[in-house]
């Protein structure tokens, strides 16, 4: 397994995945306020802030999940890891952007969620279990 | 200039000759790894960081007093000599081996490289951005480990270079043909 461009393409789009993450979660307010109707009370904002943190931090844990499995080496040299990683998270990269820029509503946020950030942090999850567990790969 | 490398990186005096003998024979090669992984990982984002803290820059110029824009240009300029001559020396001296340039590299991560990039990132009056605070976080965490581990390799390849020099010494012995002749080693000084 030679060392391709693939790791240096997959660590970058994590970072950036990663510092979108970072940004939204310290300017959260006009995607909340986006979600809400005209005239809103604060118990309202609250509860939505309350679940719009909880997302991104599962977000942020799913993140060291996937970090600790690709700079511990453990799926750094697994293609496929590699590549479903860096489609998800550039895809994630792009519609974060958009997300920040066209201020959409909090609640398409889990779709983002669920595609890009979810989907290869269990597959991660399930390859660090069957080396580390089962011996596979090795 | 080895009694400041002595200070900084002492090398243990209790091994006895038997240790020396194991450490020579086990260990072929004394580059480090997550030192290596950090230099590479670290020569990929800084373009980016780079990039990104000039496009921030530039949007926060009209409301920064003119202190802080001398200040974070003059910063910005010197951190990107800095950090390249940094990556670069630090390739060559842990891949090649070699302790000056590693330890050039590590002197300019710790003395240079880590207080700028901690006054970029505590500084609050120079109007910190949250993308900002992301990108300048994630360089310091490089920096901040960089330091920690840099210093760990440098010792393990200081002291494998001594014992090396030691032991040179004693099996060149029945080589040698005359006073002139020396052990080329890589310790230099």
């Amino acid at each position: 397994m030679q060392a391709t461009g693939l790791i240096p393409a997959r660590f970058l789009t994590i970072i950036a995945h990663l510092v979108l993450v970072i940004v939204i979660l310290w300017t959260r307010d006009e995607n909340i306020k986006m979600s809400l109707a005209e005239e809103y009370s604060q118990s309202e904002f609250d509860q939505k802030n309350t679940e719009f943190i909880v997302a991104l931090s599962i977000t942020l844990g799913l993140f060291a999940v996937e970090l600790i499995g690709f700079v511990g080496g453990v799926t750094m040299f697994m293609s496929f890891q590699g590549l479903l990683s860096t489609a998800a998270h550039s895809a994630a990269a792009i519609a974060l952007s958009y997300f920040l820029f066209d201020q959409w509503p909090c609640e398409w946020y889990w779709y983002i969620f669920g595609f890009c950030s979810a989907l290869p942090a269990i597959t991660e999850a399930v390859y660090i279990i069957g080396i580390l567990c089962f011996r596979k790969g090795f | 200039m080895t009694s400041v490398t002595d200070l900084l990186f002492p090398v243990h005096k209790s091994r006895d000759e038997l240790k020396q003998h194991i450490i020579w024979k086990n260990q072929e090669y004394v580059t480090n790894l997550p030192l290596q992984m950090l230099l590479y990982f670290n020569c990929f984002y800084f373009p980016f960081w780079f990039i990104g803290s000039l496009v921030i820059l530039d949007l926060k110029w009209e409301r920064l007093i003119d202190l802080y824009r001398i200040v974070l240009v003059a910063i910005y300029v010197v951190y990107f000599i800095i950090e390249v001559v940094r990556l670069y020396l630090g390739y060559l001296g842990n891949l090649m081996e070699r302790v000056p340039e590693l330890a050039g590299s590590w002197l300019l991560t710790l003395l240079l490289t880590f207080p700028l990039i901690l006054l970029l990132n505590i500084n609050d009056n120079a109007l910190l951005l949250p993308l900002e605070r992301a990108l300048h976080i994630l360089m310091a965490i490089f920096v901040g480990l960089e330091v920690i581990v840099g210093y760990f390799a440098i010792r393990a390849m200081v002291n494998y270079q001594v014992t090396k020099y030691h032991l040179q010494q004693f099996s060149d012995l029945d080589n040698m043909e005359d006073n002139e002749y020396f052990p080329e080693t890589r310790y230099t000084s």
